[in-house]
Order: structure tokens, then sequence, then C-alpha cells
């Protein structure tokens, strides 16, 4: 069988197809720069998250709160910086880097000790991109402080606390450090489809569309090769292009997954090495169908540029399509979904992302169904091979 | 030997070609010449088999094109008008990568190498990647190409086109020494004097039919003209009288 395959004369064409395509350094960059942006634009936005999450300090400016020193002093913690101010203009304040003003109404010590509850003003710039994380900062502190001092009033006047809280509620988070990775790495599986698209894009235009274009289409159809092992050598020589592509990504990912901040999102990185050979292997016919459907596009275009065109808008299908579905709430694990390709190959990389197990007869029957539809497309490739149109002659 | 029967070619209910018959003989080099629009280029890619005819038969020493194709290209080498050469791919490259499609292998295969960089003078190229090769350059890669596997028969379209002298000379020698070697050579044109001293035949097409066949000399002969120029233009353009134009046919 695979002797019939590759025949001398099939591996010769397939050399031709290999060197071309990897000699051409615009396809080239192109598969990798874009196999390595996504994951560093990642791993980059994960720590960017992560790090003003948690390291960004809230600047509060208290104005009359030298009356009150003890308020400060509870307010302060370790991302809220308090500085007591004396009468100042609020706007003022905030213009000069203050994420919020609180001032303490006129007669405020005295409303508070004979229990009126005076008034407290603050002051945000709700167009700041800060004022929101800021706000909900103050918010914390400040009820944390006010249910002590109820607490300590109703105390004071030998009244349980608890009567004024019926009950008392306590979140348990049962997600497990590998569903809340799933929910953090949720885009990659299509990130990672992405790339088969864009990564072999260049090169599947190139050797279709471009080679018809100059005019070196017709001396490859005049050799004694038919037209399958044709379509057959250019599928495997765009599929090298957007396997590397893919792989080049899935490396970068796990190579930046140790800089992620991921334990402080509660994540624990459980991708192993036996997992990234995996993804890599179960990407392979997947990068077959995407380079055979490329080309068999290209093909039917009129020329290069309408073949660019074309597989540029063929490349934002499948993360849509994915998209669509997981929006739809349809269960996609289901035995059937995995034998959808795109669909089988995303719940498969989702899976083995954070550590869990994959269904190893679902995932060799889904491969089946995408290398069937492989073949089919080489088939009618080979047919489209033999349109007069191929060749302007009409 | 060359066989064309009855071909006829429409595209777009556009008669292209209408009942062509002809023969091209082995060791003979055979021209066909037209105006733009004959159908030279269509009746070409029909007899190597890219495109197929909606009527009658093509056969390549015996073989039908169209019911066996793959053993008619082992037997064809094609010259295309303006073809592309791939760029990224050095000379050596090239030849070594079409030689092996065509099946050839180990010894054979260094022989054939060694004998086109020879005949076709391409030391100097050989190791070069073909991005900006010199229009004579490209003609000389893409005829090493169509040769290295020495095909029967050998099929050009406008050959010297953009050609320099030099290249020309190449051309116009490698195809006589392919001639006297057995090869059946086929090829169009619209230079006249190269016509007249490669051919051993000239076939003149026009609307899609063969108006004219015979030597140059024949054709001169029979047209009444001074040269084959002049009676080319008597033929395919309707100079020649009803009487020459039947003559020649005939």
């Amino acid at each position: 069988m695979i002797g019939r395959f590759f025949t001398p004369q099939m591996s010769a064409l397939l050399r031709k197809e290999l060197l071309e395509a990897w000699r051409d350094r615009r396809a080239l960059w192109m598969a990798i720069g874009f196999s390595l942006l996504f994951p560093v634009l990642l791993a980059g936005s994960t720590i960017f998250l992560v790090k003003k999450h948690t390291e960004e300090i809230t600047r509060l400016a208290l104005l009359g709160g030298d009356r009150v020193p003890l308020l400060a002093q509870r307010l302060r913690g370790d991302n809220l910086e308090v500085e007591v101010l004396s009468e100042r203009e609020p706007r003022e304040l905030i213009a000069d880097g203050y994420d919020l003003v609180l001032q303490l109404a006129e007669g405020f010590v005295e409303d508070y000790e004979s229990f009126r509850a005076p008034r407290v003003y603050l002051y945000v710039d709700s167009s700041s991109a800060a004022a929101g994380r800021a706000e909900r900062h103050l918010q914390e502190r400040l009820g944390a402080l006010q249910q002590l001092v109820v607490s300590q009033r109703l105390t004071a006047r030998g009244v349980t606390p608890q009567l004024l809280a019926p009950w008392r509620l306590q979140v348990r988070d049962v997600s497990t450090p590998s569903s809340r990775g799933a929910m953090v790495l949720a885009m990659v599986p299509g990130l990672l489809i992405l790339t088969l698209f864009v990564a072999s894009l260049a090169t599947s235009v190139d050797t279709s569309a471009g080679e018809r274009e100059r005019l070196s289409l017709e001396t490859l159809l005049l050799q004694p090769l038919p037209g399958w092992q044709l379509i057959a050598a250019k599928t495997l020589a765009v599929a090298s292009m957007g396997w590397l592509g893919a792989l080049l990504a899935i490396a970068a990912l796990v190579a930046l997954m140790p800089v992620m901040p991921l334990a402080e999102l509660g994540i624990q990185q459980a991708t192993t090495l036996s997992g990234v050979v995996t993804m890599g292997l179960l990407l392979l016919p997947l990068a077959l169908l995407v380079a055979v459907v490329q080309i068999l596009l290209a093909l039917r275009s009129q020329s290069f540029k309408d073949a660019q065109t074309q597989l540029s808008i063929l490349q934002l299908a499948p993360v849509t399509l994915l998209m669509a579905l997981d929006m739809s709430r349809m269960e996609l694990s289901r035995p059937f979904w995995q034998l959808v390709p795109l669909v089988g190959q995303q719940q498969w990389l989702k899976a083995l992302l954070v550590g869990d197990p994959v269904a190893l007869p679902l995932v060799l029957a889904g491969s089946l169904v995408c290398l069937l539809l492989v073949a089919l497309c080489v088939a009618l490739g080979a047919r489209a091979l033999r349109r007069e149109s191929l060749l302007n002659a009409e | 030997m060359i066989t064309v029967e009855s071909v006829g070619k429409q595209f777009a209910g556009r008669e292209v070609l209408r009942d062509l018959s002809f023969t091209v003989a082995d060791g003979r080099i055979t021209a066909l010449l037209g105006a733009n629009g004959a159908g030279k280029t269509t009746c070409l890619r029909i007899v190597t088999g890219l495109l197929r005819a909606d009527c009658g038969r093509v056969q390549l020493g015996g073989v039908d094109v169209a019911k066996q194709p793959l053993a008619a290209r082992r037997q064809l080498g094609v010259v295309g008008d303006r073809e592309g050469l791939y760029e990224r791919l050095t000379v050596a490259e090239y030849l070594s990568l079409f030689a092996r499609m065509q099946g050839l292998a180990g010894a054979d295969l260094e022989r054939a190498l060694r004998s086109v960089r020879e005949q076709l003078e391409l030391d100097d190229l050989w190791r070069r990647r073909t991005r900006g090769f010199s229009q004579g350059e490209r003609m000389k890669v893409s005829l090493a190409r169509a040769l290295v596997h020495r095909p029967r028969h050998l099929i050009l379209d406008e050959p010297t086109r953009g050609l320099d002298v030099l290249a020309a000379r190449l051309l116009r020698r490698t195809l006589l020494r392919l001639r006297d070697r057995g090869t059946s050579i086929l090829f169009s044109s619209h230079v006249m004097p190269e016509v007249a001293e490669l051919s051993d035949r000239v076939l003149v097409m026009a609307g899609g039919r063969i108006v004219g066949d015979g030597s140059p000399e024949a054709l001169i002969q029979r047209t009444g003209c001074a040269n084959l120029e002049d009676s080319f233009v008597a033929l395919a353009y309707g100079g020649a009288t009803g009487k020459q134009v039947a003559e020649v046919s005939a």
C-alpha cells in the first residue's frame, strides 16, 4: 500500500513540493511568527491580568480624616494607600493621580458619636480604567469596617450580633485545578487550530494558484503521474508547514506555562510530555485536511489574489464555528461530536491541556474520519486538475 | 510518430479546431504556422494531453493520449509558451527532480543529467536557483527538462520567442541533433526564417483547420510566392487563389 503511494516518481514530486514550500521564506516566517505570537500573547495577558489584580495599589485621599485617625488606620491595607489631607477640591486630587477621594462631612465625629449616620462622600472618575477596581476595593474595606462597628455597638448594648444576621453565607468552590485550567485555557484549542490554517495559508496558495499563475502547473501536469499524486504531494507539503506551526505553538505554550501565574489562579500545570506528543499527533490528520481544503479552494479561485482573499476568510471559519458551538451549550463531549473534524480535536486538546485523559478509541475513530475526508478531497482535487479552465484555456 | 485524426474542439460554443488531421513522422521537424487565434496552442495542448478533444483521436507512438495519458507522457517532452520554472530550486535540482518523475534513477539519471548539461551548455547555471534568469537561460533550462528523459516526441510552443541570437542558435542546433537521432519534433512559430531553416514540413493553420501542408519549398512553389512568409500570408489570410489553396490542401 505504502509502496504504491511512495513510488520513486511520487517521492521526487514530494521532494520538489517540500523544497519549494520550505524555501519560501515569506511563508516560513508567517508560520513561525503566528505560531509564536499567540502563546506569547496568552502568557503575557495572563501575567498582566494577575499582576494587575494582585499588585495594583489603590490611592485614596481621605479629606477630613485628621478628625478620625482610626478610620484612616483601619482602611489602610496591602493594596490601599490612604493619605489624610486637609480641605482640597476632590476633582483636583483625582486629576493629581488619586484613584478615589473620600470626604467626610462636616460634623462627622459628632454625628458618629450620637449614632446619626454621618454622610461620607466618595468621589470617583468613572471614565478611568482603574476606577471600578478601586471603588470595589474600598467598598470591601468599608463594608468590613462597618460590619465591625455594628457588631461592637450591638454587643455593647447586650444584643448578640447574630440577631441581625439570620444566616451566614459561606462560599465553597467545588472547581478542581483542571476545571479552572479548562476555563482559563479554553481559547487555546481554537487558537491551535487557527494556527494550522494561518501557518499553511501562504504555502497552499503558492503551490496551487501560484503555480498556475507562474505557468509551472502545466509542466507538472505533463509528467507521468496521476492527478491524485500531485494533490497528495502538495497536501503533504502544505500540511508540513501547518503542522510545524501548530507544534511550535504547543511547544511555546508549554515552555511558557512555568512563567505564567497559573498557581495564583488556582490552576495546576498538568500538561505532561506524553500529552504534548499526543496533541501534536492528533493535530496531524487535521493539518492534512486543512491543507487539502485550502488547495481545493485555491485551485477554484480566479487568481493568486482571489485565492488569498478566499483563504483568509476561510481561516476565520473554524474559530467562529467552535465559538458558536461553545456558546450554543451543546454537549460537545458526546461521542458523536468527537467524530466531527475540528470539534473532536478541540475537545481532545481541551482535555490534554489540563491533564485529563482522552478516549483512545474515539481519538482513533475521529482521526480516521478526518483522513477519509482527506482522501475524498484528494480525489476531488485530482478531478479539479482535469478542468480546462485551470489552464486558462477557455 | 504523432498522429492527429479528425480532432475538433470548441470553447464556449466557439469552434477552435475543425476536423484537424495530420501526422508528424519520426526523425522529422514539423512546424505549425498560424496567425494568432488560429488554434496552434490548442492543437499542441491536445497533442500533449493537457486538453481533451471533443472528437477525434491523438496518438503518440501508437499510444492514445486520451486513453493512456501516463504512457503517452513518458514518451513526450514539452516546452511550453512562457512556461514558469521553480525559482526556489537550482537547475541541478530542477532537472534531477523532473528526470526522477519520468522514472530515471541511479546511473541512468546521472548520465541523462550529464548529457543535457553538456548539450545545452548549462555549466554556469547548474548550481544557481532559477530566479532572475534571462529568457534565453530559462529556455535552455526548459529545453533541458523536456529532453532529460530522451523523449521520442518533442513539442515546442513558440520556442524562440524572446531569445537572443546565441540562445536561438543553440536551440536550432539541438533540434537538428534530435531530429538526426530520430525524435519527431512539432513546434509552433511566427519566425519565418527559422521555420524555413529548420522544418522538414510546414503545417499552415487558419480558422482551426490545416490550410497548407508541405515542405517550405513545396509551399513556396505551390502558392507561386517569392518566400515562405508570402506563402503563409497567402494561405492563412486568403491571399492565395482558390486553386492554389485547393492544391496545397490536397
